[in-house]
């Protein structure tokens, strides 16, 4: 029993990535040596799995020494927003944004979206985050998105999907993310905008193999009465779901995936 | 001193369980029948095996039969999210489940009764929850719903 306890605590320590670790000699330096003393102490959870009893008291031991340490409030709001516990998770999130506004807003909006789809609430803090930076906003926590292919989603679930689709093209511009193409794909599909669904569809499968935009070229298919070769992609997307191939987020659901059941009734 | 109050009242010190989210069996509420298979100092998180969410028909099936038995409560003003947490054990039978809810700022809040016992009712009835395995053997683990309403109606249901 010991054993197979053991092993579990070591598959969840390496679990425990953070974001990036701060540098506590940097607030010395600047003359915050309280921060520096919190810094310090809040190193302590390294080892500890995020949901532990010691990786929070540690933290808390931390805020004792500065209750305005940023990066403390976020790594003890981890745990809570994992667990789905949106009321704590919010007030330590809060916390962190409020002492760190820059360093935070885009997390939380990005965890807004990915845990809760709290759609308005994520387009109101990366919004916020982009008025307050004249550099690049960055990508969402699992590094899947840029923030702006994550409001453009958001901006989509509220039913916007032209101002969706314009955001998705102008980040395009600049670098074309994991994802970026096929949500672009389903947005034209859905506005009836076939040739641009299948262009952009295709983009997509260049960048790797997919079943939603299989499935999604499917669709397209059996719109233009092309029967065939949308039994033909269907066959695809059921191939490559079964390989794995397919969108896949270990805490949630991504947007615009697809079940082996869609894909099933097609066939 | 009032800025110095609003502080403590964050950072209070909390009695931690061994882990966040882990719910103690209370058998005043708790079915007596439901056991977890091995210890609760070995019970998972749904993720920690990093094989998702797993339901048998997947999310889709699950969604489906909200869809079919939750009666929304049209016109009213109950808006936020429901969380409803539980645990899976090594047979893939689901116990101790526990509710919170916030409105749409995060904020505690009470829906309408009528909502909460239909959301419980039908995620007791659940029986598609998959068992999930680590180095061989069939574990216990913590999963939750979140239940997205705006006006008694559910929106999303998470993860």
């Amino acid at each position: 029993m010991i054993k197979k306890h053991y092993l579990l605590l070591t598959i969840l320590i390496f679990s425990t990535v953070l974001s990036a670790q701060p540098n506590c000699e940097a607030f010395k330096y600047y003359g915050d040596t309280t921060k520096c003393e919190a810094c310090k102490k809040s190193m302590e959870i390294s080892g500890h799995y995020q949901f532990s009893k010691e990786f929070q008291e540690i933290l808390d031991e931390s805020l004792a020494i500065d209750p305005t340490y940023d990066y403390a409030y976020r790594a003890k709001s981890v745990a809570y927003l994992k667990s789905g516990d949106f009321l704590t998770w919010k007030k330590l999130i809060d916390k962190a944004v409020e002492y760190n506004t820059i360093e935070n807003l885009g997390y939380r909006g990005w965890c807004r979206y990915q845990f809760f789809r709290d759609y308005e609430g994520a387009i109101r803090d990366i919004e916020k985050l982009d008025s307050l930076v004249d550099y690049d906003i960055g990508y969402s926590a699992n590094g899947d998105y840029h923030l702006n292919i994550a409001k453009a989603l958001c901006y989509k679930a509220l039913g916007q999907k032209k101002k969706a689709v314009e955001i998705i093209k102008k980040q395009l511009e600049v670098k074309v993310g994991l994802y970026d193409y096929l949500h672009l794909g389903v947005l034209y599909f859905e506005l009836g905008d076939f040739d641009k669904a299948e262009e952009a569809l295709d983009k997509q499968l260049k960048e790797n193999k997919l079943t939603e935009a299989k499935y999604y070229l499917g669709l397209l298919s059996k719109e233009l009465k092309e029967q065939e070769k949308a039994l033909s992609y269907f066959r695809e997307a059921k191939e490559l779901y079964l390989k794995q191939y397919r969108l896949f987020d270990t805490y949630t659901h991504p947007y615009d995936k697809i079940y082996l059941e869609d894909i099933e009734l097609e066939l | 001193m009032s800025a110095c109050k609003t502080e403590e009242k964050v950072i209070e010190k909390p009695k931690y369980l061994r882990w966040v989210g882990d719910i103690e069996q209370d058998l005043t509420k708790d079915a007596k029948q439901f056991e977890l298979c091995n210890t609760e100092a070995e019970a998972f998180q749904y993720f920690n095996t990093h094989k998702g969410f797993r339901y048998k028909g997947e999310k889709k099936a699950l969604v489906e039969t909200f869809n079919k038995k939750y009666r929304p409560l049209n016109g009213k003003k109950q808006n936020g999210w429901i969380r409803i947490r539980f645990i899976v054990n090594c047979k893939g039978e689901a116990g101790r489940f526990r509710v919170i809810q916030s409105n749409e700022n995060y904020e505690e809040f009470e829906f309408d009764k009528k909502v909460v016992e239909q959301l419980l009712k039908i995620t007791k009835s659940l029986k598609g929850w998959e068992t999930l395995e680590h180095k061989g053997t069939a574990i216990d683990y913590y999963l939750y719903l979140i239940f997205k309403l705006e006006d008694g109606t559910i929106k999303e249901i998470l993860p």
